[in-house]
């Protein structure tokens, strides 16, 4: 037994040398080879990205690769798309971002593909990136900004951000300008009519909804339409009891085309127990650009569409907001500014109180 | 079968060793940017002579800096998942038992999504934020594994089977739990969760991480081999094998903590690998026989060969998206583990 034993630690010892040897070999030439690429001196300045990493960025970045599709429309609404050399898989809006090199998915793209593109600067977000892909981006050495946008206004300020980091303030600040006198603009039209309770479909099978701190929360609120959902979470899973509990005016879908949202609602509409619905029997839905799923500047016209299928009367040439003449349906044309719905029932004075 | 001899058990070892080296030079050449095999070499060689900076920066990149760690991780974590599966089936004399089975992945997973939790609510410093999640998957670990072995435990003697049982029942009880986090906890935190839930190797390693977890292999797994002759002998049966005059007890805690420690590395950076610990031992013992002192280095270096094969796949098989390497493992395992058990009952 001793003598065994003996024999066996020592095998032990050399199995592990083996091993040892085997991995010493490249790790030591890893380490003793630079990482970053560094073609030529440029011009680096530090900023701060809003997960509060600071982060060392060239002063114009030269080459950028962009992690998700809200980035790369922003990217290309700020008019900086020539100095886009790679996006997602998913980047498909403007169609012209689907011609640049692809990373792979923005879950899991590939660091390969996005260090051969050999960028000066990743724009990543926490709306969909994983922290696990930042993180390997420093050990490589190639700097990522960071975006968190949580609402309309963030969407907005995260813009013009975006703007200084890419070196095109002035774009930045005509663009979120705009932005923001259209939102105003709608504010005003919105005013004197009370928001409708709506229903924000996600995903039909199961129903899975939005949450009240999301950014299409927010979104649908600037559009005068109250997310009946309550949750905290991201994306709550609904069931029709809930539903049918907190009645819903209007279900709202986001498609890239409305043939499939009415496609949706068919569905929805056909499934047992959902006629109990005052919206599916009485046909209320609207259907919105996808854009809306986007923390990107395009959820503005996202917003307007919105607004323009819940309240018609407020976007009608004719005078007198007071008494639209086709008031948004099911509800009573009820002029006073207080914004609060018709619904009496507690939850719904327990939105009221919430907005 | 000839006796083992330790010229035998190196050569044998050697040959493994060798076709490990080829796999990972095969795995350094391939992925999703295009990589010449003549350029490789001729980048080796440089890198060895001492000379990496001649060699092109796209290389280094990602040749060295990405390719390389990955397929290191790939090496350390099949060698631990496979001689965390040899030492399991030895000590629970069960051909079934591996760390996937007994719960102990799923365990770890638990672990880790709490850890990311935790972490979310600490705010870290980004330098230490990425060891909390390894952490708490080796907690997670090895709390599963105290928690199996006390449920295995008859009349004061660690039953096999029901500490089988007691695994499986585990794991579903675990992965209830798994679901249940990820269905109430604020969605988008968790969200690289799901994606590790399937067990990955994408996530890019620290270095500091690489050389802790070769550390904690190689005495893990030295551990387990002093015991090699012992785990032959209970091959017999518990009470046979202390007739023969071995320290059951010692060893069973010995290779428990060891086999625990294999594991909860493994699962803390690639996240719950099934078939890997499970198949690769059966495989090298159909080859090599079930002499623990061979089986042992072979099931390491086979895990290890396994793994990075695996994993080159799912890095290009559908580049420039990526394959969880768990499900990779999974398609192939499974039917591959049916081929044996039909032919081991023919």
């Amino acid at each position: 037994m001793q003598h065994g034993f003996a024999n066996a630690t020592r095998r032990a010892r050399i199995f592990g040398l083996a091993l040892v040897l085997l991995g010493a070999l490249p790790l030591r030439a890893q380490s003793s080879t630079p990482a970053s690429p560094a073609p030529a001196p440029v011009a680096m300045r530090e900023v701060v990205d809003e997960f509060g990493r600071t982060v060392r960025v060239p002063q114009i970045p030269a080459r950028i690769v962009s992690l998700a599709p809200s980035l790369t429309e922003t990217v290309y609404a700020l008019g900086a798309q020539d100095r886009l050399v790679g996006d997602t898989d998913y980047c498909d809006f403007p169609p012209d971002a689907q011609k640049k090199a692809k990373v792979g998915g923005p879950i899991n793209p590939n660091l390969e593909e996005i260090a051969a593109l050999h960028p000066d600067l990743v724009l990543v977000t926490k709306e969909i990136n994983r922290l696990d892909t930042v993180r390997a981006l420093d050990t490589l050495g190639i700097p990522a900004y960071a975006t968190d946008a949580r609402n309309v206004d963030e969407i907005l300020s995260t813009t013009q951000k975006l703007a200084d980091v890419l070196g095109v303030p002035e774009n930045g600040k005509s663009l979120t300008s705009d932005l923001q006198s259209r939102l105003a603009e709608l504010h005003a039209k919105l005013e004197p009519f009370p928001p409708s309770r709506v229903l924000f479909i996600v995903w039909t099978e199961p129903l899975i909804s939005v949450g009240k701190n999301t950014f299409i929360a927010d979104a649908l609120r600037k559009a005068d339409a109250a997310s009946i959902v309550e949750s905290t979470q991201d994306w709550p899973q609904m069931s029709l009891e809930e539903v049918v509990r907190l009645r819903p005016e209007y279900l709202v879908f986001a498609e890239s085309h409305s043939d499939a949202g009415s496609r949706d609602f068919e569905v929805l509409a056909n499934r047992p127990g959902w006629n109990i619905l005052d919206a599916v029997r009485n046909h209320h839905f609207a259907v919105i650009s996808d854009a809306v799923n986007r923390p990107a500047p395009r959820i503005v016209s996202a917003i307007e569409d919105l607004a323009r299928q819940l309240h018609p009367g407020a976007f009608q040439e004719a005078p007198a907001p007071e008494k639209p003449a086709t008031p948004a349906p099911s509800n009573p044309p009820a002029a006073a500014p207080v914004r609060m719905t018709h619904n009496t029932q507690p939850l719904s004075l327990e939105f009221a109180c919430a907005r | 079968m000839r006796p083992l001899t330790l010229t035998r058990l190196l050569l044998r070892c050697g040959i493994l060793t060798a076709i490990l080296f080829a796999v990972v030079i095969l795995a350094l050449k391939l992925g999703a940017v295009q990589v010449s095999l003549y350029g490789l070499t001729r980048d080796l060689i440089q890198v060895l002579l001492g000379h990496s900076n001649n060699i092109s920066s796209d290389y280094v990149l990602i040749v060295l800096n990405i390719r390389l760690p990955r397929i290191l991780l790939a090496i350390v974590v099949g060698a631990s998942l496979s001689v965390a599966g040899v030492s399991f089936q030895a000590l629970l004399r069960n051909p079934l038992a591996d760390p996937y089975v007994l719960g102990i992945s799923t365990g770890a997973a638990v672990g880790s999504i709490l850890a990311l939790i935790v972490e979310n609510q600490l705010n870290l410093p980004p330098e230490y934020a990425g060891l909390i999640t390894p952490f708490g998957a080796f907690l997670g670990a090895a709390l599963t594994i105290a928690a199996v072995y006390i449920l295995g435990r008859r009349d004061g003697q660690v039953d096999s089977n029901t500490l089988l049982l007691g695994g499986i029942i585990t794991a579903s009880f675990l992965a209830a739990i798994v679901t249940f986090l990820m269905s109430t906890l604020a969605g988008s935190n968790l969200r690289g969760a799901s994606y590790w839930l399937m067990g990955s190797l994408s996530t890019l390693p620290p270095k500091s991480l690489l050389y802790l977890l070769a550390v904690g292999f190689l005495a893990a797994a030295g551990a387990i081999y002093t015991t090699a002759s012992d785990l032959n002998l209970l091959l017999a049966g518990e009470k046979e094998a202390m007739h023969l005059g071995v320290d059951v007890p010692r060893v069973r805690i010995v290779v428990y903590l060891a086999a625990s420690i294999l594991t909860g590395l493994a699962v803390s950076v690639s996240g719950a690998i099934g078939y890997v610990g499970l198949l690769v031992p059966h495989v090298m013992r159909l080859i090599f026989g079930s002499d623990h002192r061979m089986l042992l280095p072979a099931s390491a270096l086979g895990g290890a060969i396994a793994l990075v094969v695996a994993d080159t796949a799912a890095r290009t098989l559908v580049a420039p998206s990526e394959l969880s390497v768990g499900a990779v493992t999974a398609m192939v395992g499974a039917p591959f583990f049916i081929y044996l058990l039909r032919r081991r009952m023919a």
